[in-house]
């Protein structure tokens, strides 16, 4: 039997997305450019809180482009106006990003010597993260005809708000094409299809004066909040015109339990998976792979769960659970000002959607439920015990205060059993693991399982004697 | 060959919750499963064996022969709670057992107490659901997660006919889903989306196996063809209204719920010798009282 000191240490985030470079139109909206600058948007974060029918949408992205070319344009459910838009804190996408990414766990084999110590050993602790990059835009507006109504329009922070009706989708097109609004073409249809459901638009572009003056970098993410039974994210407008997969990762936030998408199948991304250590600092490629291979198996129609746990825990966290200020801020506004974490009801859920035109035609619906149960992905780094069973010298040296008493602790008896776990640890236990470990990374990479196997006689630190090693030896020249 | 059709509808419903558990869905838990089966089986037998003592030690006058044949001389229904738990485990999920637990009790107490000329008017799974989204904070309906794939909608409806075959109330399901496709055909076409945005709104595992196994239950549904349509079709309307313009994920059992009474009003109307399973024999009304 091995006993595991859990000793919980490096978590990485979020990674996926930095590798994803696909340019792309982009999520619930699509952005307009007004010049014909090429627009980049990777990935799409959104975050949705909703408590009954109050829903208050932010929404961000890691656009990079000029200010003054963006517009961004969203079908919502009912006339928004001045008090229901905000500028959301630039942090908390990347606060709920790192909150519930995925995450590498290290854990440390344990020293059979220290048993006979019963001391627990020295801890050590590190964390890695790696999080998505964040931003936000839109622009501008003007008059009416063509059965388009300029429903509200306003300025909020560095954004100009348009919110606007219409009867018909070519009037709206016609209109947003004069006021300078670069509509992808085809998107006439899909306007055709929210204008009789009776949505409105909602148009954000920047202030460049506002947007000069403040001292933010990049645009920050916009928060809608309304009062609607329709609990969806639209997503159709921005496949128009898309050049490849859109990337979305959505937060849930509810006061009761997880949130569901009603109309596409959700996958639970691998999870609790045993991996060779040196994908340590491989972690955003690892995860990037496999999502790329569980995307292509499950037919790439379906949305994964990437997290899904009560925010007054996490086991391990891979970053601080948000504060009550943090949660109203994402739009949690049933949690009162300064609650404790105790009183921070809160279940948030992170789905993560690759979106394509031909394999998602309705946009998002979601419900929530009272679903507690927890999920996490969760990958798993087992460091062996390296330093053999010299116990005297090696106890003598660590623990000099007791020195006197190591002789007789360690005696022949104690020893032999030492020595026999010791020989049944190397023989079987770790060359077991390093086994398994090589097939879940090649069954959830692709990668080639033999080159994992050497690799890990090349990288990962070995117990004497090595026996892996002699059956995978390192090949030199790499 | 089975001898009951209720048999293939076990086996059928059984298939797809096996391959629910192996491949499909983690929401299914194979503790609430084991709860919904043996919860139905257990009510079901307390109440028959209740129910058939009372007339038994109190035999009034308008006790005849027929209801006071005491239930050991006939065979013990399993069948009829087991599917109900077998529709239950498919549809409901939970976060504890418990709540399975009182779904299925519901579920099966109502065929004996909620009836009106010995019929239940509820069909019990359904009320089953109704039950625990309402009375609980813990059930809740997963529509997303049978996917879409043709592949389980062939499957969904072989199988189905083979049952709507044997217990023939085809009609029903077949009013029903054209009846519901048209009207979801008509909103695509007014909003003018594509007509793969109608299929993806159709091709849902939920929805055929509502279709198939739910509405169709021969025994809580009117009993004459007419009335039968008329009433599949009043469910297809009001479910597609709860779903479009109420925008509930659950539209279609709070259809079939909120209907459910019209049956008596139905059967009233249009008077049909009504359904028994099995041989076609006549029956006694302890297997009635199922």
């Amino acid at each position: 039997m091995i006993r595991l000191r859990s000793v919980l240490a490096g978590l990485m985030a979020a990674i996926a997305f930095l590798a994803f470079t696909q340019p792309a139109w982009a999520f619930c909206g699509f952005y307009v450019a007004r010049a014909d600058t090429s627009l980049y948007n990777q990935t799409s974060q959104v975050a949705i809180a909703r408590n009954g029918d109050r829903t208050v949408l932010t929404m961000s992205n890691d656009y990079q482009g000029d200010a003054k070319d963006f517009a961004l344009v969203v079908p919502v459910p009912t006339v928004i106006t001045k008090d229901q838009v905000n500028v959301a804190d630039p942090t908390i996408m990347a606060r709920l990003d790192a909150f519930s990414a995925p995450r590498l766990v290290e854990y440390f084999d344990e020293d059979p010597c220290e048993w006979a110590f019963g001391y627990p050993a020295a801890d050590g602790l590190s964390v890695q993260r790696l999080s998505l990059e964040e931003g936000g835009p839109p622009l501008r507006s003007s008059d009416s005809a063509l059965g388009v109504t300029v429903e509200a329009a306003f300025s909020v922070g560095e954004y100009d708000i348009l919110i606007l009706s219409a009867e018909e989708s070519s009037g709206l097109e016609t209109w947003l094409r004069r006021n300078d609004y670069q509509i992808p073409s085809g998107a006439a249809e899909v306007l055709g299809a929210y204008i009789r459901q009776g949505m409105k638009f909602f148009v954000a572009s920047v202030n460049l004066e506002e947007f000069d003056r403040s001292t933010f970098q990049k645009l920050r993410p916009l928060q809608i909040s309304y009062e609607s039974p329709r609990f969806m994210l639209p997503i159709r407008l921005g496949m128009v015109n898309a050049r490849g997969p859109q990337e979305l990762v959505v937060y849930l936030i509810s006061p009761n339990g997880q949130t569901e998408i009603t109309n596409y199948r959700t996958v639970e991304i691998p999870s609790n998976q045993e991996l060779p250590l040196f994908i340590k600092d491989e972690f955003g490629d690892f995860f990037t792979t496999m999502f790329d291979r569980q995307y292509d198996q499950n037919g790439r129609s379906v949305a994964f769960l990437e997290y899904a746990w009560d925010m007054r825990g996490c086991d391990p966290c891979a970053a601080d659970p948000l504060t009550a200020e943090e949660l109203r801020k994402a739009g949690a506004v049933w949690i009162a000002p300064n609650a404790s974490i105790w009183e921070t009801n809160a279940f948030v859920t992170r789905l993560h959607v690759r979106y394509t035109r031909d394999k998602f035609p309705e946009d998002l619906t979601f419900q929530e439920t009272n679903n507690r149960r927890f999920f996490q992905g969760r990958y798993v780094m087992n460091h062996p015990f390296t330093e053999g069973i010299n116990c005297r010298v090696r106890m003598r040296q660590k623990y000099p205060d007791n020195a006197e008493y190591i002789d007789e602790m360690y005696d022949a008896e104690t020893m032999e059993y030492i020595r026999e776990y010791y020989r049944d640890y190397v023989t079987s236990t770790v060359p077991r693991r390093f086994e398994r470990e090589s097939q879940n990374l090649a069954n959830l990479t692709g990668w080639d399982l033999d080159d994992i196997r050497h690799r890990i006689s090349e990288e990962v630190p070995h117990p004497i004697p090595a026996l892996w090693r002699r059956r995978y030896p390192p090949r030199p020249g790499r | 060959m089975l001898r009951d059709a209720r048999d293939y509808q076990i086996l059928f419903l059984a298939l797809f919750l096996g391959l629910g558990l192996l491949t499909r869905d983690w929401t299914l838990q194979l503790d609430a499963v084991a709860v919904a089966i043996a919860t139905s089986l257990a009510v079901q037998y307390a109440l028959s064996v209740g129910l058939s003592w009372r007339v038994l030690s109190s035999p009034g006058p308008e006790a005849n022969a027929e209801t006071r044949s005491p239930l050991w001389q006939t065979d013990f229904n399993w069948r009829s709670p087991l599917i109900t738990a077998l529709g239950l485990s498919l549809l409901l999920r939970v976060d504890h057992a418990e709540t399975m637990a009182l779904a299925a009790a519901i579920a099966i107490a109502s065929k004996f107490f909620l009836r009106i000329d010995g019929k239940h008017y509820f069909n019990p799974a359904n009320l089953g659901i109704i039950a625990a989204l309402s009375f609980t904070h813990d059930a809740w309906v997963s529509p997303g997660q049978w996917g879409e794939e043709v592949w389980y909608a062939l499957i969904f409806l072989g199988a189905g006919g083979i049952v709507l075959k044997r217990v023939g109330r085809w009609d029903t399901t077949g009013a029903f889903l054209l009846s519901y496709a048209l009207l979801e055909a008509l909103r695509n076409q007014y909003l003018g989306w594509t007509w793969d945005v109608w299929a993806h709104r159709l091709m849902s595992g939920s929805l055929l196996l509502f279709a198939l196994f739910m509405v169709t239950d021969p025994r809580s549904i009117p009993n004459a063809r007419p009335a039968r349509l008329l009433w599949a079709l009043s469910i297809a309307v009001l479910t597609f209204v709860l779903r479009n313009v109420f925008y509930v994920p659950t539209a279609v059992f709070w259809a079939l719920f909120l209907l459910s009474p019209l049956t008596i009003a139905l059967d009233r109307l249009w008077q049909a010798p009504r359904f028994t399973w099995g041989r076609r024999l006549p029956l006694s009304p302890t297997a009635d009282a199922q």
